[in-house]
């Protein structure tokens, strides 16, 4: 077979071969780049900016809080002045294009009743900032509608202040099944106005002596009449040497307040 | 879907502390693993390899050959565990076409394109050239024209001709070195520049990656060195086997002090990350960094190496010594690619807990996968052997399998 010499000058032979395999590779390459690089490509950015009115050309699901407040303008109304001002009426309703403006008969967007929807952003999780309101599920009030005591478009409650089982829903239950069922929680706890609204830098007091106790349950204390709001008739009060009884341990180191019939 | 959760369900128990809830599930798997382990392989036998050339270390002449077809195999393979982790394999060659310049993963393309064509294949085709043009005179049939076709057509094996083909090779090994470095280092660049991580955040993890590369390759090199000539029923040139045992050892000694280095200097840093860190290193990565990669991987091999080395055995024993060395390295190397890669996403951004990885068995990021990946390089250096045969004693006669 005859030899085919490429050499061109004194680049030899196999360099100008394997110079046409690389310069036909930059060739296809440029080739491709013209082929497929979109015609868009760069205008805006690292993207094809055509894809733009692509992505504005896509069905609309959602109408936005101003739509619904053309018919609902009470419930926007209130929602404006509470707490969820920020929230889009379709955050908890779901996508209702469909409703608020092809025709408001066809579909109707769903209502959560349940405490699924509300838990979403107010279950407890370390991580969410502390000034936010965030409840223990099985804390607070448990198997109760979010709904049966705030209005989720303005979700503060009417009730100023709300009751120690709001929060210690777990220490009330127990509580009420037990001796001390009668007595209210304040009378054990003096409690800073502040901690319900900032509960963890204001925290409620603890008796801090065995007299406390003692005024029930000391030896000669009396067993009729009215004491600390609680009728004492017929009650069978467990009475101690307050001096002499448990050493010199507070009372609640070895009996559990909240439910003392424990052991 | 409903399975998958299940399975993460099973982590909960392996979570210590707290971690925010995406962190539950390791978004980088083995694959991710096995990419910077085979691209170390390549940087660290293509090192190798220009020691002979460049640095003219003769007793490692047998082994030119093979470690650049070895690098090569391995090149090839390189990309794939990443292609295999990605859901749209096919839109990766996107970044040829519109390459984004502030992104390192994207760059790591061109990168590992500039190795692949400018240095590897074409070094190899130089060094191959005229092998190729005479097993093409030699042969008949489809034979023939593959190996015409391999070697472009050119028929010139003119003393000029081969005497610039050595030339080119030469001038590439020595563009090559600084692009293995760059290959290998670069790898490490992109996780020694995440920020956020303080596991991978060290200006010493791309060197720490190339010595390491330099030391996996190396011990690549000497066991397919070792099992190519008990194959071919030949004895180990010992002379050559010690260089490569002198090389690793030297390397190891380097790496081991670099890693060393970077660990002193966290611990004396003592930023607000030590805790967590320290943490993991003595509960969740205490099998696979202390007694796998420090241990079994590392301080074990340098005692063996020198040990073997700088006493007088016989040589069969110095030989059995030194690839027991290369394999307990490739476990440690494999380790501490494991241990960087999957021990930083172990511990949560909240410095505050851990998580666990749960390797599958089956899927697309599974055991059997990685495996094979990790098998498929020595398939394709199979095939290459078989078409460009290595050996110097081989060199005038056509391949026999080709001939078949």
């Amino acid at each position: 077979m005859k030899k085919l010499n490429l050499s061109i000058g004194k680049v030899p032979d196999q360099a100008v071969r394997i110079g046409a395999v690389f310069l036909i590779g930059i060739g296809s390459m440029v080739v491709l780049r013209q082929r497929f690089i979109p015609e868009s490509f760069g205008e805006l950015g690292h993207y094809r900016a055509n894809a733009i009115p692509v992505v504005a050309g896509a069905p609309l699901h959602y109408a936005g809080w101003q739509t619904c407040g053309a018919c609902h303008q009470d419930e926007l109304d209130k929602k404006l002045e509470g707490f969820h001002r920020t929230l889009s009426c379709e955050t908890c309703h779901g996508p209702a294009y469909e409703h608020a403006v092809v025709d408001p008969t066809a579909t109707t967007p769903t209502v959560p009743r349940g405490r699924e929807t509300c838990l979403t952003c107010h279950g407890y999780l370390p991580s969410r900032p502390t000034g936010f309101p965030q409840i223990i599920e099985l804390q607070h009030n448990p198997m109760e509608p979010c709904i049966k005591c705030h209005n989720p478009h303005n979700p503060a409650t009417e009730e100023e202040t709300p009751a120690c089982s709001g929060c210690h829903g777990q220490i009330a239950r127990t509580k009420a099944i037990s001796h001390h069922s009668l007595l209210a929680c304040e009378t054990c706890h003096v409690t800073p106005a502040e901690h319900k609204e900032n509960p963890r830098q204001y925290l409620p007091k603890k008796p801090t002596n065995r007299e406390f106790c003692g005024q029930c349950h000391g030896e000669g204390t009396p067993t009729s009449g009215t004491l600390l709001g609680v009728d004492l008739s017929a009650r069978d009060i467990p009475k101690v040497d307050v001096e002499t009884h448990g050493n010199t341990y507070l009372c609640w180191q070895c009996h559990y307040p909240h439910f003392p019939e424990g052991k | 879907m409903q399975a998958h959760f299940a399975e993460l369900g099973a982590l909960i128990n392996q979570i210590s502390g707290f971690i925010y809830p995406n962190e539950i599930e390791l978004q980088w798997s083995i694959l991710i693993v096995i990419y910077p382990y085979l691209t170390g392989l390549v940087a660290g036998a293509f090192i190798l390899a220009s020691l002979e050339k460049v640095f003219n270390v003769k007793e490692l002449q047998p082994t030119y050959r093979l470690a650049l077809l070895c690098a090569l195999s391995f090149l090839i393979v390189a990309p794939m565990p990443l292609q295999a982790h990605l859901g749209h394999p096919e839109r990766s060659l996107e970044m040829f076409l519109t390459p984004n310049g502030n992104s390192a993963m994207a760059m790591f393309g061109f990168v590992y394109m500039w190795y692949l064509m400018l240095v590897l294949l074409l070094e190899i085709w130089f060094d191959f050239r005229a092998d190729m043009v005479r097993w093409s005179q030699e042969a008949r049939g489809i034979k023939r024209f593959f190996y015409s076709a391999l070697a472009l057509g050119s028929k010139d094996i003119s003393e000029e001709a081969v005497a610039f083909d050595h030339k080119a090779v030469y001038t590439i090994t020595l563009i090559g070195i600084p692009s293995a470095f760059i290959l290998h280092g670069y790898v490490g660049f992109i996780f020694g520049s995440i920020k956020a991580n303080p596991w991978w955040s060290s200006v010493l993890i791309p060197i720490v990656f190339l010595f390491s590369a330099i030391v996996s390759g190396i011990a690549m090199i000497l066991l397919i060195y070792y099992v190519s000539s008990l194959v071919r029923g030949q004895q180990p040139k010992m002379p050559c086997m010690d260089k490569l045992a002198s090389f690793l050892l030297y390397a190891l000694i380097l790496d081991f002090s670099l890693e060393s280095l970077d660990f002193i200097h966290r611990l004396y840093e003592s930023e607000e990350s030590i805790h967590i860190l320290s943490e993991l290193i003595v509960s969740k990565l205490f099998l696979s960094l202390t007694i796998v990669q420090i241990l079994l991987g590392t301080i074990l091999p340098l005692l063996l190496l020198a040990f073997g080395r700088y006493s007088r055995l016989p040589a069969e024993l110095k030989r059995i010594i030194y690839v027991l060395s290369a394999m307990l390295i490739q476990v440690g190397i494999f380790s501490t690619r494991w241990n960087v890669v999957i021990g930083g996403q172990l511990f949560s951004k909240s410095l505050r807990g851990l998580t666990a990885y749960k390797l599958e068995i089956g899927g697309q990021e599974g055991l059997i996968t990685a495996i094979g990946f990790l098998i498929l390089p020595f398939l394709i250096f199979l095939l290459l052997i078989k078409i460009l045969p290595p050996w110097e004693d081989e060199k005038e006669t056509v391949p026999a399998a080709i001939e078949a």
